[in-house]
């Protein structure tokens, strides 16, 4: 991902401005969480006005790309000098839970009770007390999650994995 | 037809239909997590899809929008399609369905080793992104057949389900069109009856069981034959677009 957050000295005022606005984007099943945050945003690229965005998908079957990718181009055709935009699916790299950012995972825990698997060898951990989950369905309510149980509190944890 | 379009075809089509196949569970399946694992698989395998759709029109030089997509995936003549057999069988049995699962993905996993390394770009950043996803399918197929295989009431419903299905093997890794010129040109490393000997080995494996296809392969129909139940799927799966094909979505 070119590194805009924390290297301002190197990117122009209208880099920043469209990379907030695609910021501004939250994934639609977690509002409050930006795209960005959860790692989907791989391309910005502005050249005399025209902007080009490539985005990676967490699973190649999800059924959100087409709107994401509308809000995106949305928001980045408002920003003041952008004067075209062009958002892409890309086939590579292929998204992990690693690209999520630590903001986010704290929003998922919190507010979604949602763990973030980072190591497939150990078992997740119970947003609401910490102790060990045990997988109850491989698949859960959406692609990139499957359900678990807290060993210990019984809290019903949904677990996003890669 | 192109010949490496006709092969990419062959993959593209098995994906729509397995899909499709998959997500009829959706509501019906025995439990609650059996449709939320046939559901979310069959969406990666529509998602597959799109993307072996998305090489088609590559090739075409053609822009990969959602019309040009469907257009491929819905508007062609049955005789245009690649599908196996195996994809287009109707059933309501789970237990066939489980099982179709089970050796559509295993089978799948060598498919995608067969193109990892291909000179079509597109097609190796595929096979690259798509294992993480058949990882899950495959894992999820294992975990429920090696609970029911230990159970004597399942074991026996499962192996007939099995054998039910063997006839359609010979299909599936039938040398197909296209893949001379495919293996010339380095999109595929190698046929696809290469996968025999590996399917065998996976079966002995899980079923304990003999499988000999290699020589079934040779007297198989191929793939532009259509199999009886391929119509019915169609027409299933147009039913909203022929009810009124001049609506704008």
């Amino acid at each position: 991902m070119r590194a805009i957050t924390g290297a301002a000295n190197s990117a122009t005022a209208i880099e920043l401005a469209v990379h907030a606005a695609v910021a501004s984007i939250d994934d639609p099943e977690y509002p409050g969480i930006s795209i960005v945050d959860l790692g989907l945003l791989e391309r910005l690229v502005v050249t005399n006005g025209h902007v080009d965005i490539g985005l990676i998908p967490t699973f190649s079957g999800c059924p959100a790309l087409a709107m994401i990718g509308q809000d995106v181009s949305t928001a980045v055709r408002s920003v003041v000098g952008v004067e075209s935009v062009e958002v892409s699916w890309l086939r590579s790299p292929a998204w992990s839970v690693a690209r999520v950012s630590v903001e986010a995972r704290a929003i998922l825990a919190d507010q979604f009770t949602v763990a973030v698997q980072i190591n497939s060898g150990a078992a997740p951990r119970c947003p609401r007390c910490g102790a060990a989950t045990v997988e109850q369905s491989m698949f859960g309510p959406s692609r990139c999650r499957s359900v678990h149980r807290c060993s210990n509190c019984s809290e019903t944890v949904e677990v996003m994995r890669s | 037809m192109n010949p490496i379009e006709e092969f990419i075809f062959s993959f593209a089509d098995d994906e729509h239909l397995i899909g499709q196949q998959h997500t009829e569970w959706i509501g019906v399946a025995p439990f609650l997590e059996e449709d939320l694992a046939f559901s979310s698989i069959g969406q990666d395998e529509l998602g597959h899809a799109v993307l072996l759709y998305e090489v088609v029109l590559g090739l075409r030089e053609t822009e990969a929008t959602d019309e040009a997509i469907d257009a491929l995936a819905y508007d062609r003549g049955a005789s245009e399609y690649r599908s196996s057999h195996l994809v287009e069988l109707a059933t309501t049995d789970w237990a066939q369905a489980l099982l179709r699962h089970w050796l559509y993905d295993t089978v799948e996993q060598f498919r995608w080793e067969l193109v990892v390394g291909s000179s079509n770009t597109a097609l190796a950043e595929i096979a690259i992104r798509v294992e993480r996803e058949e990882r899950f399918h495959r894992r999820h197929a294992d975990a429920l057949l090696d609970s029911l295989l230990a159970s004597p009431v399942a074991r026996p419903v499962l192996l007939a389900a099995f054998d039910s299905l063997t006839p359609f093997i010979a299909n599936l890794l039938a040398p197909v069109a296209g893949e001379t010129e495919a293996i010339a040109q380095g999109v595929v490393s190698a046929s696809i009856t290469t996968i025999a000997p590996l399917l065998e080995q996976r079966v002995a494996d899980r079923f304990e069981q003999t499988l000999s296809i290699t020589a079934d392969i040779s007297n198989s129909p191929g793939r532009d034959v259509r199999s009886d139940h391929f119509q019915t799927l169609m027409d299933r799966m147009r039913e909203v677009i022929d009810y009124d094909p001049q609506a704008v979505w």
